[in-house]
C-alpha cells in the first residue's frame, strides 16, 4: 500500500525531510522520566464473521465536540472517490469514517485488530478452492440522503474498481484485475462506456447475495473485502470519476462537509447512519476536521503546549527530536503505533550473485548509526528486522538467518568477503542518495561509513529526484549501474501474499532487487491455492526459506508512527491494521 | 558698524593648510613623493574599524588557507564518525556527554564540540566551510571583475556600436535572477555530471561560474561610466593625439586611474558572494557535500537542536556574519581612502 506520506514510496529521503522539520517548544520533559512504552503491535489477523451491530460502546465514551486531526507533511488523498483510495492516509480515514466496504477490522481489548463483516452480513463464503466468493449485503444500511444501500449499489462499485484508466493508482489494479474473473478483458464501466456495468459477468447479483467469481483461487478476499474500494457507489452518472472524488456519497457515521485537496477535510455526522448497522464503527464526535500538509514543528508546539487548541486535537506525527519530551509530558497521549511497514536494502540480484555478499552488506550496514543520523530514534521509530514479513503477521516465524539478529559487525563483513573471493581487494559497491536533503547526505554517510568498514568500496550518486524513480526506471542511465537499491514497503491486509510477491515475485514493480527463482515464484503460486488456514504459516515459511536460503533483500528496519492525542481525546489507541489513529473509537471528553 | 561675516580672514582661518606653503617644506615633499595608493594606505592605517577588519579578514584567510594544519594540530578531521560512538539517539540525537557541550564540560577533542545526528566535528567542517566559502567567492570575483572590467573598458571608451552591443548584453544579463539561475542549473548539472568521480568539484565551479556570469555588470556599468568621463579628459586626449595606440591608452592612461572604483566594487563582490554561496548551500544547491557554513546552518536552524544546543547554529552563522561584514566595511574605509572627496 501506497503511503501519501512517503513512506512506502520514496526511501528514506523524503521521509526523512519530514523528521527534518521537527521543531521544539521549550518544556523540560526530562529524558528519563518517560514511561516503558509498549508498542501497539499487531499480531496477526483474527476474524469474527459473527460480529453484529452495534458495536460495543467505548468505556467512558461520551457524545460531542470536535476532532481535529493534524496530518504533518502529509499531502492527504487526492480524491475521495472510494474505487481510487489506496493510501493510508485517505484509506485509514474514509474506511473508519465515511466510506463503508464488504468487510471490515474493529480493534479488540488488546489493540489487535479483527476482521468483521460490515456492508455483508458475514465474511463471505468461498466455494472450496476459493475461486467463488459471495457476499449477503445487509439491508439496514443506508446513504447520507436517506435510501438503503443495495446490492446492486455495491456491485456496481466492485465493478468499478476494474476501470484502471479512470482510476490508475487505485487498488483495484493490483487486487480486482488480477484475481477478478473475465477482469483482465474488461475495462471498467467508465472506459468501456458501460454504465451499468453489464458486459463484465465476473459479478452476479442474485437479491441480496453477490457473487464474485476469480480468475485464480482468491482466499484473501475477505480482506480485499475491508478496502473501500469493495464498497458501494450510487449508480450511473451520480458516481461519475472524477466528480465523485470531490464530494462522495456517504454511508458511514460521518459524511464530507467540505474538502480541499492537500487542505482541509470536514466530516460531520451522518444522520441516516444507524449504529444497529454497523458492527465497528461509532459516531462519538460531532465533528472531524483534517488538516493536511501541516508543519511538523508547528504541529509539535501545539500539540505539546496543551493550549485549548491541542485539547481535542490529534497528530499523525511527531518530530523525532521532539520524542523526549513527549515521552516524558504525554504519557499514555503518546502512542507508538506499528505501521507494518518494512524498509529493505536490495542489492541487485543479477550483479550480487554471492549470497556471502548479500551477507556481508547486511554485516556492514550500521543500523543504529543510520536511524540517528537520519533523525529516527532507534528502538521506537525504527526496529531492528529479521526478515520481509512485519511483526504480528499473520504466520510470521521469528527466525533468524544466521541464528542471531543480524547487527553492524564489520568484521564478519570481511569475512564473508574473503569466504566469496573478495578478500584482497573491496568490493565496488553503487547506490543512490537524495542530495537535496542534508539528513539522506548524513545517512548516507553513515552507509558508506560502515560498508567501508565492512570491505567494501561505496560510489554514492547523488540524485535530485525521489530515488524511487532511479529505481523503477529500467532505462534509467543512472539505474543501470546501481547494484545496490532499497524499497519501503507496507502491507496491505495481515497476510504475506501483500508483502512477498510484491517484493520477490519475478517481474513485480517494486521488485528493485531484481530477485527471480522460478522455484520460489511457483511456490508462491501455490501457495495461493492452498486451504486457507495453510497460507500464513505456508507464507511465514517462505519467508524463512527465502531469506536462509537466497538472502536477497536486506530488511534493515520495521517501521513505527507515533501519534499525538490531545488532553480531552478519549481513548488514545492505534489501528493495528493501518498504521493510523484509530479514528472509528475516538472521542472528545466532556 | 558691523562686520563682514564672512570676510578674507575668516575664510583664511577655516583651511588647515598653511597659508603659504613652502614647497620645499618637510610635508609638502612628504606628499609629493607619495603615490596615490600609498597616501590611501596611509589613510587605511590610520582608520580603526579598517585595520580591526582587516585582521579579521586576515583570521579567516589563515583559517582557510590552512585549514588542514589546522584541524591537524588540533587533531580533528572531516571523516565521519559512526553516529551511535558520539551522539545520543535517544537524547534527541544531541552529542554524548563526553564529546563536550552541550551535555557535558569543554574538551580538547573537539574544540567546537560535535554535531548532533552525526556527531561530526564541528571545528573541521567550520574550518573547512571558511576555505570552501573563501576559494567559491574569491574565483568567482575575480572572473566577475576581470570580465566586468574588460567589458566596462572597452565599452566606455570605444562607443558607438561595440558600446551599444555590449550595453545590450549587460543589460540582458541584468535581467537573469541569479537565485532561478542556480536552481534551474543544479539539476541539470546534477543529471549530467551526477556518475563522475569529481562531482563536488564540478559542483562548485559551476557555482563559481553562475556567480561570476552574473555577477560582473554591475563593475562594467561602474568602469563604463567612469571611463566615459576620463575619455574626454585632457592626458587622454593628449595621447591620443600623439598617436598612442588604443591598448596603451586603455591599460596604461586609463586602467590606472581606475583603480579605486575597481578596488572598491571588488571589495564589494567578495562578502556578497560569500553570502551568496551560503545562501544558495542553506537551499540545498551549490555545495551539496555539507563542508559549506550554508549547510551547517541548515541542519543547525532545528528548534530542538537551538534551544538544546545553540552553539551549533551560531558558529556557522558566526562566520557567516563576521567574515561578511568584516569584508563589507573594509571595502567601506578603502572606498572612503581612495576617494578624497568623501573623506569623513
Amino acid at each position: 500500500m501506497k503511503r501519501n506520506k512517503p513512506l512506502a514510496l520514496v526511501a528514506g529521503a523524503a521521509l526523512l525531510t519530514l523528521a527534518a522539520c521537527g521543531g521544539g517548544s521549550s518544556d523540560d520533559g526530562g529524558s528519563d522520566s518517560g514511561a516503558d512504552r509498549k508498542f501497539g503491535g499487531q499480531e496477526g489477523g483474527t476474524k469474527d464473521a459473527e460480529r453484529q451491530g452495534p458495536a460495543a460502546d467505548v468505556e467512558g465514551a461520551t457524545a460531542g465536540g470536535t476532532i481535529t486531526v493534524y496530518l504533518p507533511g502529509d499531502p492527504g488523498p487526492d480524491t475521495l472517490d472510494p474505487t481510487g483510495g489506496w493510501s493510508v492516509t485517505g484509506n485509514s480515514i474514509q474506511q473508519a469514517l465515511t466510506s463503508r466496504s464488504l468487510t471490515q477490522y474493529a480493534r479488540d481489548e488488546e489493540g489487535q485488530p479483527v476482521l468483521v463483516p460490515d456492508l455483508a452480513t458475514d465474511l463471505g463464503t468461498p466455494n472450496d478452492d476459493y475461486t467463488e466468493w459471495t457476499f449477503t449485503i445487509r439491508d439496514d444500511a443506508t446513504w447520507e440522503d436517506g435510501k438503503p444501500v443495495t446490492a446492486e449499489e455495491v456491485a456496481f462499485g466492485i465493478c468499478r474498481s476494474l476501470d484502471s484508466e479512470a482510476f490508475p493508482s487505485g487498488p483495484g489494479t493490483e487486487y480486482s484485475k488480477n484475481y477478478f474473473d473475465g477482469a483482465a478483458d474488461y475495462e471498467g464501466p467508465y472506459t468501456a462506456k458501460d454504465p451499468k456495468c453489464d458486459k463484465w459477468d465476473g459479478i452476479s447479483v442474485d437479491g441480496q447475495d453477490i457473487t464474485i467469481k476469480m480468475a485464480k483461487p482468491f482466499p484473501d478476499m475477505d480482506y480485499w473485502g475491508a478496502f473501500m474500494a469493495m464498497g458501494p457507489a450510487p449508480l450511473g452518472n451520480a458516481s461519475k470519476p472524477p466528480n465523485y472524488g470531490q464530494k462522495p456519497l456517504a454511508n458511514g457515521p460521518y459524511k464530507v462537509e467540505s474538502y480541499k485537496p492537500n487542505e482541509e477535510l470536514v466530516l460531520v455526522k451522518n444522520d441516516q447512519w444507524s449504529a444497529d448497522s454497523d458492527p465497528a464503527r461509532h459516531q462519538y464526535a460531532d465533528e472531524f476536521i483534517f488538516k493536511f500538509n501541516q508543519d511538523q514543528a508547528k504541529v509539535d508546539e501545539i500539540m505539546l503546549s496543551g493550549n485549548s487548541d491541542s485539547q481535542t486535537a490529534v497528530s499523525t506525527g511527531l518530530g523525532s527530536d521532539k520524542y523526549n519530551d513527549a515521552n516524558g509530558q504525554l504519557g499514555e497521549r503518546l502512542v507508538q503505533q506499528t505501521s507494518q511497514c518494512v524498509s529493505t536494502l536490495t542489492p541487485d540480484y543479477t550483479k550480487i550473485t554471492d549470497i556471502n555478499i548479500r551477507k556481508a552488506l547486511a554485516y556492514a550496514y550500521p543500523y543504529e548509526d543510520v536511524w540517528i543520523a537520519g533523525g529516527e530514534v532507534p528502538g521506537v521509530t525504527r526496529i531492528p528486522a529479521n526478515s520481509v514479513m512485519p511483526p504480528g503477521m499473520a504466520g510470521k516465524k521469528e527466525f533468524q538467518v544466521d541464528g542471531a539478529q543480524i547487527t553492524y559487525d564489520p568484521e564478519k563483513s570481511k569475512e564473508l568477503l574473503a569466504e566469496a573471493g573478495y578478500g584482497d581487494k573491496p568490493y565496488p559497491i553503487t547506490m543512490v542518495y537524495y542530495e537535496v536533503d542534508p539528513l539522506a547526505k548524513a545517512t548516507q554517510d553513515q552507509i558508506t561509513k560502515g560498508y567501508e568498514a565492512g570491505g567494501f568500496k561505496v560510489k554514492a550518486i547523488p540524485v535530485q529526484e525521489s530515488p524511487y524513480n532511479v529505481w523503477l526506471d529500467p532505462d534509467n542511465k543512472v539505474n543501470k549501474t546501481l547494484n545496490l537499491r532499497g524499497v519501503n514497503w507496507c502491507s496491505d491486509w495481515p497476510s504475506g501474499s501483500t508483502m512477498i510477491p510484491a517484493l520477490l515475485k519475478t517481474g513485480a514493480v517494486y521488485n528493485t532487487a531484481q530477485f527471480s527463482e522460478p522455484a520460489i515464484d511457483d511456490e508462491m503460486d501455490a501457495i495461493a491455492t492452498m486451504p486457507l488456514d495453510e497460507q500464513a504459516d505456508a507464507w511465514g515459511a517462505l519467508d524463512e526459506k527465502i531469506m536462509t536460503e537466497y538472502f536477497p533483500i536486506i530488511p534493515t528496519a520495521f517501521r513505527n508512527d507515533l501519534f499525538v492525542f490531545g488532553e480531552k481525546v478519549g481513548n488514545p489507541t492505534g489501528d493495528g491494521s493501518i498504521g493510523a489513529p484509530n479514528y472509528k473509537d475516538l472521542y472528545v471528553m466532556q | 558698524m558691523s562686520a563682514e561675516t564672512a570676510g578674507p580672514e575668516t575664510l583664511g582661518s577655516l583651511s588647515t593648510e598653511p597659508e603659504n606653503q613652502d614647497p620645499n617644506s618637510q610635508q609638502a615633499k612628504e606628499i609629493a613623493g607619495k603615490s596615490p595608493i600609498r597616501i590611501a594606505l596611509g589613510r587605511l592605517a590610520r582608520d580603526k574599524i579598517a585595520v580591526v577588519c582587516a585582521l579579521v579578514v586576515l583570521f579567516f584567510i589563515i583559517c582557510a588557507v590552512f585549514a588542514g594544519p589546522i584541524s591537524h594540530l588540533f587533531g580533528v578531521s572531516l571523516e565521519t564518525p559512526l553516529a551511535s560512538q558520539r551522539v545520543d539517539g535517544l537524547n534527541n540525537g544531541l552529542p554524548k556527554p563526553e564529546m563536550g557541550p552541550p551535555n557535558g564540560p569543554f574538551t580538547w577533542d573537539h574544540p567546537m564540540g560535535v554535531a548532533p545526528r552525526t556527531g561530526e566535528d564541528n571545528l573541521a567542517y567550520w574550518l573547512y566551510g571558511c576555505r570552501v566559502s573563501l576559494t567559491i567567492a574569491t574565483t568567482a570575483t575575480i572572473f566577475a571583475s576581470l570580465v566586468g572590467v574588460v567589458v566596462g573598458l572597452l565599452s566606455g571608451f570605444l562607443g558607438g556600436t561595440v558600446d551599444k552591443v555590449l550595453t545590450f548584453f549587460i543589460d540582458t544579463f541584468l535581467t537573469i535572477p541569479y537565485l532561478l539561475a542556480a536552481l534551474t542549473l543544479a539539476p541539470i548539472i546534477n543529471e549530467r555530471f551526477s556518475l563522475s568521480d569529481n562531482y563536488s568539484t564540478i559542483q562548485k565551479t559551476s557555482l563559481i561560474i553562475v556567480l561570476a556570469t552574473l555577477g560582473w555588470m554591475g563593475t562594467a556599468r561602474l568602469i563604463r561610466g567612469e571611463v566615459l568621463a576620463l575619455r574626454e579628459r585632457e592626458f587622454v586626449q593628449a595621447a591620443r593625439v600623439m598617436g598612442m595606440p588604443t591598448s596603451r591608452i586603455l591599460f596604461k592612461e586609463l586602467l590606472p586611474n581606475l583603480a579605486a572604483p575597481i578596488i572598491i566594487s571588488v571589495s564589494l563582490m567578495l562578502p556578497a558572494f560569500v553570502a551568496a554561496e551560503a545562501g544558495l548551500a542553506y537551499l540545498g544547491i551549490g555545495v551539496t557535500d555539507g563542508i559549506s557554513w550554508g549547510q551547517t546552518i541548515l541542519k543547525g536552524t532545528n528548534l530542538t537542536f537551538f534551544r538544546e544546543y545553540p552553539q551549533y547554529l551560531w558558529q556557522p552563522l558566526l562566520g557567516v556574519v563576521a567574515l561578511v561584514l568584516a569584508l563589507n566595511l573594509l571595502g567601506d574605509a578603502l572606498r572612503d581612502a581612495l576617494d578624497p572627496k568623501t573623506r569623513r
